[in-house]
């Protein structure tokens, strides 16, 4: 689903990827552990199409160059990116946003847009599903959110929009117990034969909810190391520093 | 300006036979104006919108005998059927209608005379000018304990049939006590090219409460100066909101006088421009009397080369302490050729009060950009989402729910 070959990247004449490679397939879940600054957020930021950046390397999603895809036409073809860090956008209703992005990504797609009513349903049954408040949804978009409404509502988006490929990018920093449980249900519930995951996280316990089938180690622009389920244990032991 | 000039507005004067001092004071009025011209740049109020700078640019040969002779006629799918309400109609400056169906009009005064008095706000020569050329002039005086059952909208018509014209009018409204009304002053100008002066006044007593909206939605080339002066009485209330986006060149000035205790104002709006117009709002808020409170928030996007400014200026009169006065400006510049200016002014002489401003400038936010296009919105959609989310507090300021409704319509929100 997902090549990456030899992916460079640098913004303002710093390299901060230095030759990437990765190999997603349908139905995987990846995980990716890196000391700060690593690369981590630039990785997904380029998967996403976010500008400014100098780019090298090959990056296949599906049957297409992604690097020449634009940034919401690779939302379209079913990438989604939960980010660190989700932005407050003052004025802007969040469920008119999400229903505006449903039928965005519906109408690219041939499909069936939703109308008013059946949007509701939907958001509905899947806010209920995370334990979303309904109240926070006729807010402003994550203005005066709590870190772990922010967190959870980039969830609910990624549960609407259904996609192919998530990159959640330290969705479970911040979470408490209850909140980490649910949103790994909603990562769990998506999982399937066709969805595919890149969860980039710190800590293990995530990985406890979601079980990747890989998990590798990405340092200074690379990834150093790759393997199951065990190396997550191995690097929270030793730590990044005492570890290769 | 010219000696001819001069003897054809005197001569206009003597064929509408008017009172002779009525002409006399017009007399001297036009010499006021004609003496000084057009406000320029180098009067301080003016120094980011030259207004004699303008009217050249824009209107060769300006015409200001206009014979308002011609039956104008305005399109009647042009009145709006989103919410009931009375009307007034202007076409050309002339005033063509007025409609109060839904008022007991025994609670209304209506009053046409042309001898009227001198507002006393002779701030620049355009009040001299509207003083000396209005031959619509209209008030309306509320009374007591009545309250308007449905908004009042005043429609602005220009018509094709004139260009290169000043057009003056005036309105007065006095709203006696315990009264209120809902005003809308909404512009539909398809003329060409001229300068439309209008002169608006408001006596709020004590307890009365004004709603005042204007509405300049739709592109034209129209030049227009709003003045109006809001006097505001024991416990009484002013709003205003502004939606400023059609014409070439607007500027809106409202004077508030915080007269007596517990009395406020509050204006909002929205400058929104594109290619080369030039729109501003200009604010006076007097705090004449303790306990008085006023509130500003404008907010402006300004695309291509257009320009928007705000002069907002808060005076405390050491008489008014306990003062509560805010001043708030936002904009976003679109293009690098866009520009904005903001002057805000406080000028205190009383100790205790609660007075701030502020103003900022800014682009759109790339991350939010990113955010939501990653979410599959085009750019455009983007954009337009930040935009209406920027803009969006200034519409919930209006507190008339089918005008909030009506603007969120035509900014297709
Ligand atoms: N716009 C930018 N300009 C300059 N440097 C940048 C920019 N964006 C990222 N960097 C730098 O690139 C490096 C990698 O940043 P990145 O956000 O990808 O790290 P990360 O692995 O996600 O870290 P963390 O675990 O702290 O989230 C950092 O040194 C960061 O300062
Ligand atoms: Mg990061």
């Amino acid at each position: 689903m997902l090549e990456i070959k030899n992916l460079k990247a640098s913004i303002e004449n710093k390299e901060i990827l230095k030759g990437l490679n990765l190999n997603i397939k349908a139905g995987e879940v990846h995980a990716i552990m890196g000391p700060n600054a690593s690369g981590k957020s630039t990785l997904s930021n380029i998967l996403s199409g976010k500008k400014g950046y100098e780019i090298s390397g090959e990056v296949r999603f599906e049957n297409n160059n992604l690097l020449k895809l634009g940034i919401e036409e690779r939302a379209h073809k079913g990438i989604f990116l939960a980010f660190q860090y989700p932005l407050e956008i003052p004025g802007v209703n969040t469920n008119n946003f999400l229903k505006t992005s449903l039928n965005a990504i519906k109408k690219a797609r041939g499909e069936k847009e939703l109308d008013a009513i059946e949007f509701l349903k939907l958001v509905k049954k899947k806010s209920s599903d995370l334990k979303i408040e309904e109240k926070i949804l006729n807010r402003h978009l994550n203005v005066g959110f709590s870190g772990g409404e922010k967190k959870k509502n980039e969830i609910l988006q990624m549960s609407i929009l259904n996609p192919k490929l998530s990159i959640l990018d330290e969705t479970d920093s911040g979470l408490d117990i209850d909140a980490l449980r649910i949103v790994s249900e909603g990562v769990n519930t998506l999982r399937g034969s066709k969805n595919s995951f890149l969860i980039i996280t710190h800590y293990q316990r995530l990985l406890n909810y979601i079980k990747p089938d890989y998990v590798h180690v990405l340092k200074n622009g690379k990834i150093i190391k790759t393997g199951n389920f065990e190396l997550a244990l191995e690097l929270e032991n030793k730590g990044y520093e005492n570890f290769l | 300006m010219t000696l001819e000039l001069k003897n054809n507005i005197e001569k206009m004067f003597k064929e509408k036979k008017l009172p002779s001092e009525n002409i006399e004071f017009r007399k001297k009025q036009i010499d006021i104006f004609l003496t000084k011209g057009f406000p320029n740049k180098k009067i301080e109020e003016w120094k980011y919108s030259d207004l004699d700078h303008i009217i050249k640019q824009n209107i060769s040969n300006l015409n200001f005998e206009l014979k308002l002779t011609g039956d104008f006629n305005y399109n009647n799918s042009e009145i709006l059927n989103d919410f009931e309400h009375n009307k007034i109609i202007y076409v050309n400056g002339k005033i063509k209608n007025f409609d109060f169906p839904f008022e007991e009009r025994e609670n209304i005064e209506i009053n046409y005379n042309q001898d009227f008095k001198t507002s006393k706000n002779s701030i620049n020569s355009l009040i001299n000018l509207n003083n000396a050329l209005t031959f619509n002039y209209s008030k309306i005086r509320i009374l007591k304990n009545y309250n308007f059952k449905k908004p009042l909208v005043i429609y602005h018509f220009g018509t094709k049939d004139i260009n290169s014209s000043v057009i003056n009018f005036r309105s007065d409204f006095v709203l006696e006590e315990n009264s209120s009304l809902c005003v809308i002053n909404i512009f539909k100008n398809h003329s060409k090219n001229n300068f439309i002066n209008i002169n608006q006044q408001y006596k709020i007593s004590k307890n009365a409460n004004l709603k005042n909206y204007r509405i300049d939605s739709e592109l034209n080339s129209g030049i227009n100066y709003f003045f109006t002066n809001i006097d505001l009485e024991n416990n009484s209330n002013s709003e205003t909101f502004i939606y400023s986006a059609g014409s070439k060149f607007f500027r809106n000035e409202i004077n508030c006088n915080l007269n007596d205790k517990y009395s406020s104002a509050f204006i909002s709006g929205i400058i929104n421009l594109n290619e080369s117009q030039h729109h501003e709002i200009k604010t006076n808020i007097n705090h004449l009397s303790e306990n008085t409170k006023s509130y500003q928030l404008i907010k402006s996007v300004l695309n291509d080369s257009s320009k928007g400014v705000f002069q907002g200026k808060i005076f405390v009169d050491h008489k008014a302490q306990k003062t509560d006065g805010y001043q708030l400006s936002k904009s976003l510049l679109l293009d690098k050729d866009a520009e904005f200016d903001a002057k805000p002014e406080l000028e205190i002489y009383a100790d205790d009060v609660k007075c701030s401003h502020g103003s900022t400038s800014g682009n759109l936010d790339e991350n939010s950009i990113f955010y939501l296009m990653s979410r599959g919105l085009s750019y455009k959609q983007s954009k337009k989402l930040l935009v209406d989310g920027f803009l969006n507090d200034a519409i919930e300021k209006i507190t008339n729910q089918d005008v909030k409704k009506y603007i969120k319509k035509l900014m297709k929100i």
